[in-house]
């Protein structure tokens, strides 16, 4: 068994002419919460749904689970999935077709499997409701709780919070933190970016179908590479922070920002206690220490 | 684990395809769509019924008062009856004689109303079944499927549910027909409508499953299930044609082979138009009535034939597509 749920080669998938995916290699660590990020029309879901071998790719190879989620069967009990876009089918009741769906992962008690996942996004008022009858977002929690039945390992969850309010939200990425102290692999996409980076310990952003850059939370949000002082009141002698140890480059970022970037392989808290001292000596008044940068800022910078 | 043994990877798609199937007849059942359409068919066969019964009669009690008028007995009555008979079951069925034996005891209002039935079923099939995977495909609640079962069990679930549908619906009809044909007829013995119920609705379920599966191929190969729907009719439409023309061809060509003397050359296409007929599901279904077994075998093997070739079909069609 390898350390990674999922890998993908060199994956590509065009629809005719248009090129959804273009030659993205990433690789999911088994137990982390991963994130896909990218604008509309990215390639996430495309690459989604070759992960769940929905699609078969173009080009390259995937392995989930260490199999190819091509093989009939293969990814059957491993592989909880919230699709985009798919509806559910009318003519049921939500109760009645998630116990079907569980019975049909072969899970030992499917009704109770079926009531679990549904309290668990807080939609058992909905079981004896028609599928057709249920509002956007209860559907999309709906689809969310057939995804979590059985408890699998791999979770794959495409913009799971999109269309809900702010509680139901909340709940959803309360639900996302519980599967991560199970040990349950997920991977998860979204628009809101503050979520991700609650959410999720590394990432991989998508731009244009191509893979823009992938890392850990802290690589991607530069953690352990740059800190910001905000100042209040003061004089900041830019040079003389510059030329301090293991200090690279220092500059202001507008008015009243002082960012300053640190040398590789050295503990941040050593160079941020150290710049914090030299300014409250010059008499510096400072409103806040901040390290890294916003998930959010980072992605705009990139794409 | 679980992929390194054969067996129980066969097993668990086994059980798979169970549960599609008991889930999917079950929505069946419940969506209505099979109710309002046996109503519609049973309308449409009682409707045949009556038609055929009262012109049954009519013609019956015109030659009798011809004969009246001829002078002839009651005796001769019966006879052109009997004439009049085989004339119609030549014409439906075939002018095989162990046939005509074994059907002598059915009403032909019966014969009729099957023939007709048999050929509409098909339409019937179609628009009962046409979404059951287009229907998924195209919203694609598909996706739900395939993360806990087999491509080929979805498949074989919600095509076995539509032959359980059409058993059970052919069944209805079926009895009724023979009800109907028990209470018009008391020389209908009881004895003979159990064993002619039996072998008409033997003979109506070979006939239909390759058209189930004709069904379930057009269905795998658009998302649309409208689309699917059309090309389901345009097929059946095809098959008809195939078989009306390779019929027409045979005749003119068994008369061709007649006057060969005075002929002149052979009609160029002919040869070849004769063959259409064999490609046509329809063209197999005059011996599934038959009293020999060998015949009514070779027939339904012709449709399990069919019944493979498209379901071989629609699994090609289903495995390779991005759903
Ligand atoms: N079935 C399809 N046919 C044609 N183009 C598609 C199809 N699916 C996705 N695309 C295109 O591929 C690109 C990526 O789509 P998608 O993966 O849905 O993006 P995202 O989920 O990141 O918003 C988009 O430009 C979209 O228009
Ligand atoms: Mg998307």
């Amino acid at each position: 068994m390898s350390d990674l749920a999922i890998e993908l080669f060199g994956v590509s998938k065009r629809f005719g002419p248009k090129v959804a995916v273009s030659n993205v290699s990433l690789s999911v660590p088994r137990g982390s919460v991963f994130g896909l990020i990218g604008p509309n029309g990215a390639g996430k879901t495309t690459t989604f749904s070759m992960m769940c071998g929905y699609l078969y790719p173009t080009e390259g190879t995937l392995k989930v689970m260490d199999v190819d989620p091509a093989t009939p069967g293969a990814l059957k009990g491993r592989l909880g999935a919230l699709p985009q876009d798919a509806v559910l089918p009318p003519g049921w009741e939500t109760g009645a077709l998630l116990t079907y769906w569980a019975r049909l992962s072969a899970l030992a008690e499917p009704e109770r499997e079926a009531r679990e996942a549904l309290e668990q996004v807080g939609l058992m008022e909905a079981w004896n409701v028609q599928t057709q009858a249920l509002s956007h977002g209860m559907a999309k929690r709906a689809a969310m709780a057939q995804a979590l039945m059985g408890r699998p390992p791999l979770v794959l969850l495409d913009e799971p919070t999109a269309g809900l309010d702010p509680r139901i939200a909340a709940q959803v990425r309360q639900v996302i933190k519980g599967m991560k102290e199970a040990r349950q692999t997920v991977v998860v996409s979204s628009h809101n970016l503050q979520e991700l980076e609650e959410l999720c310990d590394a990432a991989a952003i998508l731009d244009k179908g191509k893979l823009a850059q992938a890392g850990t939370m802290s690589e991607l949000t530069g953690q352990g590479s740059e800190f910001r002082v905000q100042i209040a009141r003061g004089d900041v002698l830019i040079p003389e922070i510059a030329s301090m140890a293991d200090v690279t480059d220092a500059r202001m970022e507008g008015e009243s920002v002082l960012r300053v970037r640190i040398k590789g392989g050295v503990k941040p808290e050593e160079v941020i206690s150290r710049v914090v001292g030299h300014l409250l000596q010059h008499g510096v008044l400072i409103l806040g220490v901040s390290r890294g940068q916003r998930l959010e800022d980072r992605v705009l910078q990139l794409l | 684990m679980r992929n390194s043994a054969r067996f129980p990877h066969t097993l668990d798609g086994l059980k798979e395809t169970l549960v599609i199937w008991s889930a999917e007849l079950r929505r069946a059942v419940r969506s209505g769509r099979a109710v309002v359409l046996l109503g519609l068919y049973s309308m449409f066969s009682a409707l045949v019924l009556l038609v055929v019964g009262w012109l049954a009669g009519q013609v019956r009690e015109a030659v009798n008062k011809q004969l009246e008028t001829a002078g002839a007995g009651a005796d001769a009555s019966a006879q052109v009856g009997e004439e009049m008979r085989k004339g119609v079951l030549g014409f439906l069925l075939s002018d095989d004689s162990a046939m005509m034996e074994a059907l002598s005891r059915v009403p032909l209002e019966v014969l009729v109303v099957f023939k007709i039935t048999l050929f509409f079923l098909p339409a019937y099939v179609a628009l009962m079944g046409f979404d059951q995977l287009s229907g998924e495909v195209g919203p694609r609640s598909m996706r739900y499927l395939t993360v806990r079962a087999r491509r080929s069990s979805v498949l074989l679930g919600k095509f076995l549910s539509q032959a359980t549908l059409l058993l059970g619906l052919v069944l209805i009809i079926d009895m009724a027909i023979f009800v109907y044909a028990r209470i018009a007829n008391p020389g209908f013995g009881f004895a003979d409508v159990v064993i002619n119920l039996i072998k008409f609705w033997l003979a109506a379920i070979v006939f239909s499953l390759a058209y189930v599966s004709l069904t379930t191929l057009c269905s795998s190969l658009f998302r649309s299930p409208a689309v699917s729907l059309v090309f389901n009719f345009i097929l059946l439409f095809v098959f008809w044609l195939m078989d009306t023309i390779g019929r027409a061809a045979q005749t003119a060509y068994s008369a061709y082979q007649v006057v060969d003397a005075y002929a002149v050359g052979e009609p160029s296409m002919m040869p070849f138009l004769r063959f259409l007929r064999y490609l046509s599901p329809s063209y197999y279904a005059g011996n599934l009535l038959h009293p020999k077994l060998a015949e009514f075998a070779a027939s339904g093997a012709a449709y399990a034939g069919f019944a493979m070739v498209f379901l071989l079909g629609a699994y090609a069609v289903l495995r390779a597509r991005d759903l």
